[in-house]
């Protein structure tokens, strides 16, 4: 860890007895993923027969999965604080060789809270979906999707393996990029889904890796019996396998240096952007480390590289955020941005676990509400995106516009919105571990304020810059319904969790918690923090309070850079995609070109097909055994050599 | 021994009914050929075929508990290769229901109504329009698929060679059979046969040098004689070369490769399907019997050779796929690909390698089979439309093809819960526990590159708007439907619930000396 | 041959036919004519036997003779002269470096080997086939005896593959007619009411260089007779160029214009040099 090297093993490691069998209640887990799973069964199965009711089938599952989700909580409310955690096999899934994973779910504080979230925020852009797709003739499928979603997200959460969360993490995977491609008539639709799918597969290549390290270190890929055997395992290992976890991390949660395809994937419809590329999907990586924290704490190296990610990504996702006009791609790279706080605070160790895990509730509820917020104003708007052709819309759309504005409190961090609680303690945990983290949050909590105001004042304050037919609407009450409720979400949720549920305590059987003392007093260190935000804030009035251009302006050197997405796609395509290419053409040249191209070409002298196919015969035939030759060489020198030694 | 007096060899024919079942039904469509009138062959064909395969199929389960060397110790009949059996006889079923398929192209079957037609001429023209067909291809199935159930059981390499020839003859020929782009279909059959003639140049040249090292063609032999002398010689190493470089070319594997991407395009679909799926099962359980038994006690030898050979293949096929714009060349360079995956299981010398390679072998036998059950769908007046963006928008014409062939895609790039990510966990985790981590990263990048190619196929299918002509899958009748059916379903199947299957496998056990 | 050291005579008899035998092979890829080339095979066939008898294996060596040497390649002969003794193949070859790898890869592989089994073979004792042939007395019995006992299985479905290759002939040749035959008088019949050629058609042409069935014959008045040459090989466009300087020359000297004397035509004109080309 920087600085100060002292890693104290959380007390509340995870117990060693295996967990509690499944009863009462707790048998029927399997129902929270069988529910959406028959849902999205149904509506892709069930093909046009489904249209008409299908979507709200779609809705009913989501919404009975958030129903039983709640009982499970209370149930598990009920159990002692240490026993609330519950395992149940469903079957043996693989077996080979004395070597067993079953496909078995784990339900404990940490996966309970993220399945509170994933059902209710669920259910709530399900219902908006209603409305928000109501005129899509493929609006059954799109049901079909969300409901598979939800379904995969659950398996990834309650796995309680990595193989069968391995299962869960490409089927979000897949069902993002059947999302993101949801509009496929739009190519560019297609094309942020393929970039989206690549980038996430190079993540999995992470994740893969990772689990058959785990493999052959510890000889099972169970949770309870890897972190069990992580105490013991050498640290060059755990660092690897932690490192590989984090690059899988990276991927699916759109952090440097894989963070291109989070921009792009906003060419989906806005609910998905709002449930998958915002609330829960993308914060998967958070879930991921936070769960192997075991392995973490053996390894400074690797939580270290973590806070660096986290950071680099903090501040690269709200410069993004700052400049881009599109409001869907400044909510996106602002998520960004809040992601890598939550990773930053992971990275931090056992003091930073709860806070990770508590700014990602806060922030699944405030962002999903800003997302849908700006999917009424695009609804509203006939599809428009571009924010310097909003302006004054507060007076049009009344209900959006207030829910728009908690969930805008919430983010930067006004008390006592939900975000200044959750924002607050990732702050004062980074100032308890090193200065310097706690600088560079306080400072990323500044630029949030500047770009969220700027959002907040091109879209709803100034003179209407709409042109005349545009005629912007409140969207009808299926929308802005669960607006309210997550605008309420907004408010609430950060006191609630805090005070009401006990965040803290909650969590800490499973991440373990540690508190270090602090020079500076808690009120002060919140005061700095408000002033910063504040500060953010007032640049942002200054600047746009005045007359916004429709036409972009031409900015500086920074401006221009963070439009263009800080380069992101050019420097992938020199480092990545170009030498891939070149080597696939190389190969191909060796391939095709020597031996196919000269042949052709002799063959097109001679003319006439009766000649053209003999010549090619002879052509390829001879070139091939050559190279078979040449392969029987290789055979033989290998074959001595390997009997040197 | 008395010079006066020979002892009869031992055959059991009841074990060896099978084989007996599957060549005497070629033999019997032989004389069909020759006897029955022109429209009383495919009938009769017909029947021979699916009850001689069904039929062997059945006695194989029947005879599962009587395994042993047989016939003088020329074949082992043991659970892997009762395993292999099966699965080239299940394999070979579905072939055969695609090759049945007579409503798919207008004009007939898939294959030519005379091979020695010139292709273009007014003969060719002629017997298309008198509706002819050739009805020989059912014949040469059935021997192939013969010779491919001796090639997996011999536990001599005369017999091992003279299977091969068994099985590839009549591939060769039904390589040049397409009934469309005849010209492609002739050169793709001449190259298979030099070439495929070159590579058994090879594999006869290491039998001799293994002969001469042991003194005898028989598996158990020449591993006793590599027990008994530590110490080898070049006879050996220069016989395992050459065996190898022969079985190689069977798989498809880099550099012995050449010949699958021509052969693939040229071939008629359910040619191709039976060469891509059964022929490198096949391959693979020669060469697995033949590595682990006669072979085992060099195995130091031939493990990194097989590393090497594996690390290429993966590596060559996943790379030079990306760039490839027809369809069945992007197959056939990812079978190139999956070749190397499984060699990974292969090259582990150890019963769980041989678990996985058997489980791997079994999921990707049927993908295949569906592939090209698909492939031969998708076509206009011309034939099969192969281009890539000539599938532009098949996800909104044909919803359902487009999703099967979406999962066969899913299954090939690995995705969970499909029996492709079941089986490569299985090898790569083979390869770990002999601790090969090496292998298994080139495997695992290799399959991330490969996943971009067989998600570009989704993508194009789905998210690409139909252009101008581009095909809605034509109907298929029932057996292609039913072949397809199965082909998804075990796609799916193995994925969620692989564990009978993998129990059946280990309950197998390991080949017989 | 009882000695376990081979005999002068033996290794005398060894170097000569392998040397023989090499020399066949490369004179088989070297030759541009496909009839050179099957003779080429022959000699190494040939050779082949007369090792295979130095080495106690008669029976091997005689069959070698008979099926390889008697047989197959003179099939393969019968073949090439239906098709036409002086067809041949262009050498030239268009692909760039592959002749210089193929022969740089073939003595790699070479010596490999070569190397390889000249280390672990030197020294072996020599055992020679006595003892062998002598267990079942003789070589032809011990070859019966194996065949019929140990490789019992082999030898059987050996049956199976000489079934898939006379069904693999005749599936790439036989050709089913689908019209009834036509009896001679139809024939004869439709030729004469056709009128265009009552007669039978002209034979291919005799000269003193080429008599082969693509050489087309001549009509009186010097033009060619395409239909002197069989119908498959017009089909495919093997007809032998004639050369129409040397027709034209014949016929000058039978007319009296022309007398004997040295050539007046340039000869780089002449067509008839490259023989292998399709006009």
């Amino acid at each position: 860890m920087i600085g100060n090297g002292a890693v104290v093993l959380s007390e509340g490691a995870p117990s060693l007895e295996p967990l509690a069998a499944a009863t009462g209640v707790f048998a029927y887990l399997w129902l929270l993923i069988a529910l959406p799973l028959l849902g999205a069964a149904v509506l892709l199965v069930g093909g046009r027969r489904t249209n008409r009711w299908g979507p709200y089938l779609g809705v009913l599952t989501v919404s009975l999965a958030a129903v039983f989700a709640i009982v499970l909580v209370v149930s598990l409310l009920g159990l002692p604080a240490d026993d609330r955690a519950v395992g149940q096999t469903l079957f043996e899934w693989v077996f080979v060789g004395g070597f067993t994973v079953p496909a078995a779910l784990q339900l404990d504080q940490l996966s309970m809270v993220f399945v509170l979230l994933i059902t209710i925020v669920g259910a709530l852009i399900h219902v908006y979906s209603l409305g928000y797709m109501e005129d899509d003739p493929d609006r059954r499928k799109f049901f079909g999707f969300l409901n598979l979603f939800i379904a995969a997200m659950l398996l990834l959460v309650l796995a309680d393996n990595y193989l069968l969360l391995y299962v869960g993490w490409e089927g979000v995977g897949l069902a993002s990029y059947l999302l993101i491609g949801f509009w496929q008539f739009k190519p560019s639709a297609a094309a942020a889904a393929k970039k989206a799918f690549i980038m996430n597969r190079v993540g999995d290549v992470g994740l893969s890796l990772a689990i058959m390290l785990i493999f052959i270190t510890f000889g099972t890929v169970t949770f309870d019996s890897v972190f069990a055997a992580a105490g013991e395992a050498n640290e060059s290992t755990l660092t690897w396998i932690g490192l590989l976890l984090l690059l899988a991390a990276c991927g699916k949660s759109a952090q440097f240096p894989l963070q291109a395809w989070l921009l792009d994937a906003m060419e989906g419809p806005t609910p998905v952007s709002a449930l998958i590329h915002a609330a829960t999907m993308v914060t998967a990586g958070v879930y991921l480390i936070v769960r192997s924290n075991p392995i973490y704490d053996g390894t400074a190296f690797a939580l270290t590289t973590v806070v660096i990610i986290g950071i680099i990504t903090m501040f690269l996702g709200a410069i993004i955020g700052s400049a881009k006009d599109d409001i869907k791609k400044s909510l996106a790279g602002s998520t960004m941005s809040q992601i890598g706080y939550m990773v930053m605070a992971a990275g931090l160790g056992p003091i930073g676990y709860v806070f990770a895990i508590f700014h990602l509730l806060t922030h699944g509820v405030f962002k999903a509400n800003l997302f849908l917020g700006a999917g009424s104003v695009i609804h509203g708007m006939h599809g428009e995106q571009e924010m310097r052709r909003y302006g004054a819309l507060r007076s049009v759309m009344v209900i959006t516009w207030i829910t728009f504005m908690c969930g805008y409190l919430a983010i930067i961090g006004i008390p006592p919105f939900s975000g200044f609680f959750s924002k607050d303690d990732i702050i004062h945990a980074a100032f308890e571990q090193n200065i310097i983290i706690g600088i560079c949050g306080v400072l990323a909590a500044g630029i949030t304020g500047f770009y969220m105001t700027r959002m907040v004042i091109m879209t709803f304050f100034g003179k209407p810059r709409w042109p005349d037919d545009a005629h912007p609407h409140e969207s009808k009450p299926v929308m802005t319904i669960p607006l309210i409720i997550l605008g309420i979400g907004s408010v609430v949720t950060g006191a609630a969790l805090l005070y009401w549920g006990n965040i803290e305590s909650w969590l800490e059987p499973v991440t373990g918690i540690e508190e270090k003392p602090l020079a500076i007093p808690t009120i002060v260190l919140e005061g700095i923090t408000l002033l910063i935000v504040l500060i953010g804030v007032s640049i942002a009035i200054a600047r746009y309070r005045r007359e916004v251009p429709v036409l972009a302006p031409k900015g500086n050197l920074l401006t221009v850079a963070a439009r263009n997405s800080l380069y992101d796609d050019a420097i992938n395509e020199a480092l990545v995609v170009k030498p891939t290419y070149v080597l696939s053409d190389g190969s191909i040249f060796v391939d095709e070109r020597i031996i196919d191209g000269t042949v052709e070409g002799s063959a097109r002298l001679v003319g006439g097909l009766g000649a053209r196919l003999r010549r090619l015969q002879s052509g390829f035939a001879r070139s091939y055994a050559l190279l078979m030759v040449g392969g029987a060489v290789m055979v033989l020198v290998i074959l001595y050599l390997a009997r040197l030694p | 021994m008395n010079p006066e007096v020979m002892t009869a060899p031992s055959i059991d024919y009841i074990a060896l009914l099978p084989y007996i079942i599957v060549g005497a039904a070629g033999v019997i469509g032989v004389i069909v050929e020759a006897f029955v009138g022109r429209n009383g062959r495919r009938p009769i064909q017909l029947v021979l075929a699916f009850g001689s395969l069904i039929g062997a199929f059945g006695v194989l389960v029947v005879n599962r508990t009587t395994l042993g060397l047989q016939a003088e110790g020329a074949i082992a009949i043991d659970g892997p290769g009762i395993l292999f059996m099966g699965l080239i006889l299940l394999l070979a079923i579905l072939v055969a229901l695609l090759m049945s398929e007579r409503q798919l192209d207008p004009a007939g079957d898939a294959f030519a109504p005379r091979a020695s037609a010139l292709p273009g001429s007014d003969d060719e023209r002629e017997l298309t329009t008198r509706g002819y067909f050739q009805t020989e291809i059912w014949p040469l199935f059935l021997f192939s698929v013969f010779g491919m159930m001796l090639f997996v059981t011999a536990s001599n390499l005369l017999v091992l060679f003279i299977a091969l020839e068994i099985m590839s003859l009549p591939l060769y020929l039904m390589a040049g059979m397409s009934r469309r782009r005849r010209l492609l279909s002739q050169e793709a059959a001449l190259k298979y046969f030099i070439l495929g003639a070159f590579s058994s140049a090879f594999l006869l040249f290491g039998i001799a040098l293994l002969y001469g090292y042991s003194g005898s063609v028989e598996f158990s032999v020449i591993a006793d004689a590599l027990a008994a002398e530590p110490g080898q010689t070049a006879l050996v190493v220069g016989g395992v070369a050459l065996l190898s470089v022969g079985l190689l070319f069977k798989i498809g594997a880099v550099p012995f490769h050449a010949w699958v991407p021509d052969v693939y395009q040229g071939s008629p679909a359910p040619v191709t399907a039976f060469m891509a799926a059964a022929v490198k099962v096949t391959a693979f359980g020669a060469l697995l019997r033949v590595m682990y038994v006669a072979l085992g006690g060099v195995r130091w030898e031939w493990e990194p050779l097989l590393w090497i050979i594996a690390g290429l293949t993966m590596l060559f096929g996943s790379v030079v796929a990306i760039a490839q714009t027809d369809m069945k060349r992007m197959i056939a360079y990812s079978s190139i690909a999956q070749a190397g995956f499984i060699l990974i299981g292969v090259s582990t010398a150890t019963a769980e390698g041989l678990y996985a390679s058997i489980f791997y072998l079994v999921a990707y036998g049927f993908t295949t089979i569906g592939i090209f059950a698909i492939i031969a769908m998708v076509r206009d007046a011309g034939g099969e439309m192969t281009r890539l963006d000539q599938w532009a928008g098949l996800g909104k014409r044909s919803p359902l093809v487009a999703v099967s062939f979406g999962i066969f895609m899913f299954a090939l790039a690995s995705f969970p819960l499909t029996s492709g990510f079941i089986a490569k966990f299985l090898v790569f985790e083979s390869a770990l526990a002999v601790d090969n981590l090496g292998l298994v990263i080139v495997g695992v990048i290799a399959s991330v590159m490969a996943a971009f190619f067989y998600i570009r196929v989704v993508v194009i299918m789905f998210f690409r708007e139909p252009v101008e002509g581009s095909p809605a899958a034509a109907v298929p009748s029932a057996t292609t439907t039913l072949a397809l059916a199965v082909s998804a379903a075990v796609t799916v199947i193995l994925g969620v619930l692989p564990e009978p299957v993998i129990n059946l496998i280990e309950q197998a056990g390991v080949f017989l000396r | 041959m009882t000695s376990t050291d081979p005999s002068a005579a033996e290794a005398v008899v060894f170097w000569v036919c392998a040397f023989l035998s090499v020399v066949g092979g490369i004179g088989l890829i070297l030759s541009r004519r496909a009839v050179h080339s099957a003779l080429w095979v022959a000699l190494t066939m040939i050779s082949l036997a007369v090792l295979y008898i130095a080495n106690a294996a008669p029976f091997l060596g005689m069959v070698q003779i008979i099926v390889y040497t008697g047989a197959v390649m003179m099939l393969f002969l019968f073949v090439l002269m239906v098709v036409g003794v002086d067809s041949s193949d262009s050498l030239v070859e268009t692909l760039r470096g592959q002749r210089v790898a193929g022969i740089l890869l073939a003595v790699g592989f070479g010596l490999l080997l070569a190397i390889g089994l000249g280390s672990a073979l030197n020294g072996v004792p020599v055992v020679g086939l006595d003892g062998a042939n002598g267990e079942y007395g003789g070589n032809v019995e011990g070859l019966a005896r194996l065949l019929f006992s140990e490789y019992v299985l082999a030898f059987e479905i050996v049956a199976g593959l000489l079934v898939v290759a006379a069904l693999g002939a005749l599936v790439l040749a036989h050709r089913e007619r689908w019209q009834p035959r036509r009896t001679q008088r139809e024939i004869s019949q439709e030729r004469t009411r056709g009128g265009i050629h009552p007669a039978p058609l002209p034979p291919p042409g005799v000269y003193a260089r080429h008599n082969a069935v693509d050489t087309p014959a001549l009509l009186p008045d010097g033009s060619v007779a395409d239909i002197s040459v069989p119908g498959p090989l017009r089909a495919r466009g093997d007809l032998r160029p004639v050369d129409t300087a040397a027709v034209a020359e014949t016929a000058a000297l039978t007319s009296g214009e022309a007398t004997y004397g040295p050539a007046k035509r340039p000869v780089a004109d002449d067509p008839g040099t490259s023989p292998g080309e399709p006009s």
